[in-house]
């Protein structure tokens, strides 16, 4: 699941692929408010996985993010 | 308002004519017209237009910033740090509260507005993108400008639709003059080579249809013009206060002593069919400046191509200007940038003040009946004391700017 979320936010969010890494804080990869609420749709997009931006920015690291998506990927 | 010139202390452009002053004054002066078949309009009544030649905005402002940008935005953010290098200014060591940023644009984000309508009609609202309101309205280019560069005094976009960069450079002289400021990053920035938007001016007949010869379909004040092409860029020119840029010992290249402006108040889209209007402004502009008619050497004019424009522009020029300066339009390499037209067009006119040369007007081979100006087709050579450029939009705006050497 983290090479999916790493490919997401290089791909399509367009975050250096260097800074990411697993104990990247959001301020890392400057995902802000407004690419949160990005990262949500595409998430849904791609991938089918339904994390809301509210959900999504109470995580403190890409980790976070990936344990997020792995909850949420194992009800589908 | 107090009578004051303004400084001209740096440049940038990204144009039709390319990436960088030398390399558009080059093409310009070559003259190297730049319109041609568009792939991306392959569907549209008009295929012809001018596109920045290649620009890549990931490898210029990062793969990052570059996404969060529209592009009329990415371009002038390439104008803008050229012409901050040129003048010598360190952002990081100046009083950011006295640097304007006052820039033109007429349509604003329109490529990201289209493709997330798409996206709206297509797939539905809930995927439409976040960052659409961040990226189309006009506002966030003099914003992003600001953010680039720490520029915390007044923010400002000017909106005269081709008449834009015009008006902006000359709303910046004004906040000189007033001491609201001691720097001013103005100019202009468009981009809006969309299908939609090209076919609306295609529909309303303004583009020419020259698709034989794209090459030469941007030909103004030729007999047989018969429209604009469409163009996109951005152009950028660093004002000072004259005092300021003396103390700091910068290289002055030419100063903005004259602005004037004024409404048609007559059609939507038509200019006057005399010119009234851009005469008013042009009278207007030589008061600022102090000028008489005799001083002016060299016009950069709007000179679109369009059969309307250049005949009723023709006349006020005849009008104002009976001594026969050189008059040139520099649409005939680059097509008409619209918003950003006055931008690139000012820094043209610095440019041949600075070096005493005037660019020569590309495709005119034989000049309409009722033009009676003297339009040189290869570079002249001539002292430049006072020139003007001369800018008309769409809802009857004119703007003139007066340039003199430094």
């Amino acid at each position: 699941m983290y090479e999916k979320l790493k490919e997401i936010l290089a791909g399509k969010l367009m975050v250096p692929p260097d800074l990411i890494t697993m104990e990247a804080t959001p301020e890392d990869i400057e995902l802000d408010s407004l690419a949160v609420v990005e990262l949500s749709l595409v998430l849904d997009k791609e991938l089918g996985i339904e994390l809301s931006d509210d959900v999504l920015a109470e995580a403190s690291t890409v980790g976070d993010i990936v344990r997020l998506m792995e909850e949420r990927g194992a009800t589908l | 308002m107090p009578r004051a010139d303004a400084a001209v202390t740096g440049l940038g452009l990204v144009t039709p004519a390319g990436t960088g002053v030398e390399r558009n004054w080059e093409t310009v002066c070559a003259p190297k017209p730049a319109a041609a078949l568009d792939p991306a309009l392959t569907a549209s009544p008009v295929r012809i237009s001018c596109r920045v030649p290649d620009f890549d905005p990931a490898a210029q402002l990062g793969a990052r910033r570059a996404h969060h940008l529209d592009r009329f935005v990415q371009l002038g953010l390439v104008a803008a740090r050229e012409a901050l290098a040129d003048a010598g200014l360190d952002p990081a060591a100046w009083d950011g509260t006295r640097v304007g940023v006052v820039l033109g644009c007429g349509d604003g984000g329109t490529t990201t507005l289209e493709r997330e309508h798409r996206v709206l009609l297509e797939e539905g609202a809930r995927w439409v993108s976040p960052l659409l309101i961040p990226m189309h309205p006009l506002s966030m280019l003099a914003g992003q400008v600001a953010m680039e560069f720490g520029a915390l005094g007044p923010n400002l976009v000017v909106a005269t639709a081709c008449a834009s960069g015009t008006s902006a450079v000359g709303a910046a002289k004004d906040l000189l003059a007033l001491d609201r400021c001691d720097i001013v990053l103005t100019g202009a920035g468009e981009s809006t080579l969309t299908p939609l938007i090209i076919s609306g001016f295609a529909q309303m007949k303004a583009l020419s249809r020259r698709h034989h010869d794209p090459a030469g379909a941007s030909r103004p004040f030729d007999a047989d013009r018969d429209g604009f092409v469409a163009g996109e860029g951005a152009g950028v020119l660093v004002l000072e206060r004259p005092d300021h840029a003396r103390a700091r010992g910068a290289r002055v290249r030419a100063r903005v002593v004259g602005y004037g402006a004024s409404a048609d108040a007559h059609h939507m889209t038509a200019p006057h069919p005399e010119g009234r209007g851009i005469e008013a402004a042009l009278r207007a502009a030589l008061e600022d400046a102090g000028a008489s008619p005799a001083d002016v050497a060299h016009v950069n004019a709007h000179g679109t191509s369009t059969p309307l424009n250049d005949l009723a522009e023709a006349k006020a020029l005849r009008r104002v200007l009976p001594g026969s300066p050189l008059v040139t339009s520099t649409k005939g390499v680059t097509g008409h940038l619209l918003g950003a037209a006055g931008a690139a067009e000012a820094v043209y006119t610095v440019l041949a003040v600075e070096r005493g040369l005037v660019p020569p007007t590309a495709n005119l081979e034989r000049l309409d009946r009722g033009v009676e100006l003297d339009i040189p087709t290869v570079p002249a050579r001539r002292r430049i004391g006072l020139a003007l450029t001369e800018s008309l939009g769409f809802g009857g705006q004119n703007a003139v700017l007066a340039v003199a050497g430094a």
